[in-house]
């Protein structure tokens, strides 16, 4: 062969694209044509590997973007999640409603009821005086005219027990003595509606209402 | 027997229906997969799992496309996804190497075989979008609209990458030293 970089006869830069196109398509179909018999295998092939798929493969999406949404999903879920207060902030003194079984261990002394409040939405309950006296405590972000705690212990009187607010914020308290045991409570608001502390503990409806929250005091 | 009819006959579950498909677009998606790839191999690879995925989703098909264009979308994808995935491989059409060296002169004129072996040799070396864009346009003789719609490029996008991809395959022959 010669030395001399060989000049092949295709179209230059002033030539045709369509020149080009007829070159690339005839060496396009220069190439033998495959056998029917390569075309069985693969069909055959291809029937196979189908039948042979798990039937949950079907389900799964194959696009790789959604894989992605997926974990995006779950990450905004994870870091939106509502925010529960920590209970251990105040070491076995304040109750709040996220622990789910609140024990009142006797002879305990008042705990400072201010701090959790202020980082709590929800209701919290506090044992004051060691132990017999508890306070319920309800942050609302309305404004009502009266709240009162309805329960076991007063007959699920309306007017029993009615809870004052503080001054400075929304939080509603009222005080109670209650016995240790099992008790089931719920807050009226304005003399119609029914809270249940989202949070806390609740027992199922038993035909009068929203269900209701359970507290435990003490040790039978 | 047209497409839609086999179509049908296989969503029903008619494996004959579907083999008769294979058979009418093996050829032609193998010839595609080959000179986007450039290895047998890969091309037998590549094409069977192009039949697989469109096996799978002949329930997703919509009438309305022609089956050779909706087959080659599925096709390009998976040529694409083939080419990503063994981008650490440089040589490609290694058997039209072998052509090249065993020609004989060119002193009275390049045969036939010489010149289709330095074409393959020069796509090769294109960028793969440019050679995707140029075979679908040359080789498979397809309109921008219908290109547009197989691969989801805007159409200017396409006539860019044929220009772009003549151009280079101009200086690749210009300057192929056989």
């Amino acid at each position: 062969m010669s030395d001399e970089p060989r000049v092949l006869p295709f179209p230059s830069e002033e030539d045709d694209d369509a020149v080009l196109g007829a070159h690339i398509a005839a060496m396009y179909r220069g190439y033998p044509a495959r056998s029917q018999a390569d075309a069985d295998r693969c069909a055959r092939e291809v029937i196979a590997r189908a039948k042979a798929q798990p039937a949950w493969r079907a389900l799964v999406p194959r696009q790789r973007w959604w894989w992605g949404a997926a974990a995006a999903a779950v990450l905004v879920v994870v870091t939106m999640r509502p925010w529960r207060p920590d209970a251990s902030d105040e070491a076995g003194r304040v109750f709040t409603s996220a622990a789910r079984e609140a024990t009142t261990p006797p002879g305990a002394a008042a705990g400072s009821p201010g701090g959790a409040m202020a980082r709590s939405p929800q209701g919290t309950i506090t044992s004051l005086d060691g132990g017999d006296t508890v306070r319920f405590d309800l942050r609302l972000a309305t404004e009502p005219k009266d709240v009162s705690l309805v329960g076991d212990f007063n007959g699920w009187d309306e007017s029993a027990t009615p809870m004052l607010r503080r001054n400075g914020d929304e939080t509603w308290s009222a005080q109670i003595s209650l016995s240790p045991g099992r008790h089931v409570y719920a807050f009226v608001v304005d003399g119609q509606q029914w809270l249940v502390d989202p949070l806390a503990p609740q027992v199922p409806d038993a035909g009068f209402g929203p269900a209701n929250a359970v507290v435990i005091e003490g040790q039978r | 027997m047209t497409d839609a009819e086999l179509v049908a006959r296989t969503r029903t579950g008619d494996a004959d229906a579907f083999g008769a498909l294979v058979s009418r677009y093996y050829d032609a998606c193998w010839r595609f997969a080959y000179h986007m790839l450039g290895e047998r191999a890969d091309a037998d690879d590549v094409v069977q799992d192009a039949f697989m995925r469109a096996y799978l989703a002949i329930g997703r098909y919509d009438e309305r496309d022609q089956f050779r264009g909706w087959l080659f979308r599925i096709l390009t994808n998976q040529c694409r996804n083939a080419i990503t995935s063994r981008s650490r491989r440089s040589r490609r059409f290694v058997q039209d190497e072998v052509a090249i060296e065993s020609a004989t002169s060119p002193s009275v004129g390049l045969q036939l075989g010489v010149e289709d072996a330095a074409l393959a040799r020069a796509l090769a070396q294109l960028d793969p979008l440019q050679r995707e864009a140029l075979l679908l346009k040359y080789a498979e003789g397809l309109e921008y609209t219908e290109m547009s719609r197989m691969t989801g490029v805007g159409e200017s996008a396409l006539k860019m990458r044929v220009k772009r991809g003549s151009e280079r395959l101009r200086a690749l022959l210009g300057t192929l030293d056989v």
